[in-house]
């Protein structure tokens, strides 16, 4: 390829003489997102190597690699990360569980199958922040309808506070977002059952497969590529949206439901270290793009069976 | 063989009442907190608080005048504005950058694809972290401008990508019969692609305004006072005495009916939407 070539197949560089169309229509997108997110992406690189200053007499200074290594060294960091991890693994696991088996059983149910699907819809279309306050609502010690009924039931005493104990704080919190999220997983899942092949299904019970049997040698690996969507939009979704947890437990009690996402938080707009927590929202960033890279793959490698 | 016949029945009978009665839990759990919060609405305050709680009461609009006279309409109004603006500007170019990446053919379009899509993963921290220093350099914060900027920054993706499936899926056979037709590359656009993916656009638009709609973290970062969102005005619903429950119940049903109604309404490219064309 020689260069003049070359350069009628760049976008639309400034070897090139004469965009497309298509690169004219593609410029005011790729211009704006240069703008507000590759420009303060990398502004954040360079606020990870200063000391932020909140006072307008006192310069901010360069410390290099100095928030970098005390990120490094910071025990309570490691511990968010750990968070992390058992809010990510659990609340993950839980939805695409829950999910899968509530559409299995609309699928068959025996009748209102779509009126069923549509209702269970709702908790998705709330809004995070009011999934927290609501709950905080219904979880509340003294006037809480849920801890009503569980006191009633006798599995809560009077003494605990779902939300703020140590060791029910952050299994509440991951509740909640299944709570929220499992509908969407329901959904997809259930879309994904109704463009099945139906001839397999019927060949295997007419070869007296068992329901569970069908389900698992006939039915989730013919979801496989369903299950991998509803895992890479989770979970970034899951790592992006800590909205429900800003008005329910912000982190606490004790550090009991601070994921990373919320100690960035924190840091920047709570204590304004504003370079500590760009060094630390650079890491979260790096892990869920890698994370997302990770699931795209293996989506682009099944790319003729996910479009069902 | 009637016997077995007779218990192969029961057995379908007994099946069909579980799957009722899952059906029925599922759906309780599920929609049990949506009703509740309906419900808390209109009770008064010392309604609210009795225990046992209380499924029967009389009915008041009490907490929905409260929110009228402590001056919601304006926040209402800031939701409704940020909102529409970014769809406007999110759907409009989204629109023009999913077609060329759907028939542009150029070197590293697939590069470009990739980033677009990953800036729409990118945690909401991240994004807003530096975006409010920026703005705080240049005098932007605490307005619905910047507002927009930071819904712009998930919206945008979104759009482009999800605009990107809905052109892929026209066949390029039609734009290519008008081109012989002697129509150029912008009438193709204009007058053949643009209008087979109506509904995308519908779709794309309405999903669009819910996420801007339902953003609480932006906004809370980003804005203050008089330029506040529902959602942050609906969180800051805490005073010296506790939480204002009732006022907090009432905005919800506000916030939320809307976006029910159009999700609704647009069921049939939720999933496709929701899974940013994966499936469709």
């Amino acid at each position: 390829m020689d260069q003049k070539d070359w350069a009628r197949k760049t976008p639309f560089g400034i070897l090139r003489k004469k965009p497309s169309f298509e690169a004219w229509l593609l410029m005011p997108a790729v211009i704006i997102l240069l703008i507000i997110t590759i420009y303060p992406t990398v502004y954040m690189l360079y606020m990870s190597t200063i000391k932020y200053s909140t006072l307008p007499q006192v310069p901010s200074q360069f410390i290099g690699f100095g928030n970098w290594i005390a990120m490094l060294t910071d025990q309570d960091v490691w511990s968010s990360w750990w968070t992390t991890v058992l809010y990510f693994v659990f609340a993950l696991g839980l939805q695409i569980l829950l999910g899968t088996a509530i559409a299995i059983l609309i699928e068959h149910s025996p009748f209102l199958q779509d009126f069923l699907a549509t209702a269970l819809l709702c908790p998705m279309f709330l809004a995070p922040v009011l999934v927290g306050l609501l709950w905080r609502f219904m979880l509340h010690d003294s006037y809480g309808v849920y801890s009503y009924i569980l006191r009633s039931l006798g599995l809560l005493d009077k003494a605990t506070s779902l939300l703020g104990n140590i060791n029910t704080a952050l299994p509440t919190v991951i509740i909640m977002d299944t709570w929220e999220w499992t509908p969407l997983i329901m959904i997809i899942v259930l879309s994904g059952l109704r463009a099945l092949p139906t001839d397999i299904i019927e060949a295997a019970q007419v070869d007296g497969a068992s329901f569970f049997q069908q389900l698992r040698y006939i039915t989730v690996p013919l979801l496989r590529p369903v299950f991998i969507v509803a895992l890479l939009i989770r979970s970034m979704d899951l790592l992006r949206y800590i909205d429900h947890l800003m008005v329910t437990t912000s982190g606490g009690p004790a550090d009991a439901t601070k994921i990373l996402a919320i100690r960035i938080y924190e840091n920047a707009f709570r204590f304004y270290k504003l370079g500590y927590a760009s060094a630390l929202a650079i890491t979260l960033l790096v892990v869920i793009i890698i994370l997302g890279r990770f699931f795209i793959n293996i989506l682009g490698i099944e790319k003729e069976e996910v479009t069902l | 063989m009637t016997a077995l016949a007779v218990r192969g029945k029961t057995r379908k009978r007994i099946n069909r009442v579980t799957l009722i009665l899952l059906d029925i839990i599922v759906l309780f759990i599920f929609d049990f907190p949506i009703l509740w919060m309906f419900l808390s609405a209109l009770k008064r305050e010392e309604g609210m608080f009795s225990m046992p709680p209380k499924l029967f009461f009389v009915p008041t609009l009490f907490n929905y005048f409260n929110l009228v006279e402590r001056g919601a309409l304006l926040y209402f109004k800031n939701s409704l504005a940020a909102s529409l603006a970014t769809v406007f500007v999110a759907t409009i170019i989204g629109i023009m950058a999913g077609y060329g990446l759907a028939r542009g053919n150029f070197r590293g379009k697939k590069n470009l694809a990739w980033w677009i899509i990953s800036t729409r993963m990118a945690p909401m921290v991240a994004v807003i972290l530096p975006l409010y220093i920026i703005f705080r350099n240049l005098g932007m914060l605490n307005s619905l401008t910047g507002l927009v900027v930071g819904f712009t920054t998930f919206t945008l993706p979104f759009a482009t990508w999800l605009m990107m499936g809905f052109f892929q899926e026209i066949p390029r056979d039609l734009e290519e019969a008008a081109l012989v037709d002697g129509a150029d590359k912008p009438q193709a656009f204009f007058y053949v692609a643009l209008p087979l993916v109506t509904p995308g656009i519908v779709a794309t638009a309405v999903l669009c305004f819910v996420f801007a709609w339902n953003d609480y973290l932006f906004a809370t970062v980003l804005t203050s006072g008089k330029t506040q969102t529902l959602p942050v005005v609906t969180s800051a619903l805490q005073t010296m005495r506790g939480i204002l429950w009732g006022q907090v119940m009432s905005m919800g049903t506000l916030i939320f009916v809307p976006v029910l109604l159009i999700g609704i309404a647009i069921r049939k490219y939720l999933v496709r939407g929701l899974t940013m064309g994966a499936i469709k």
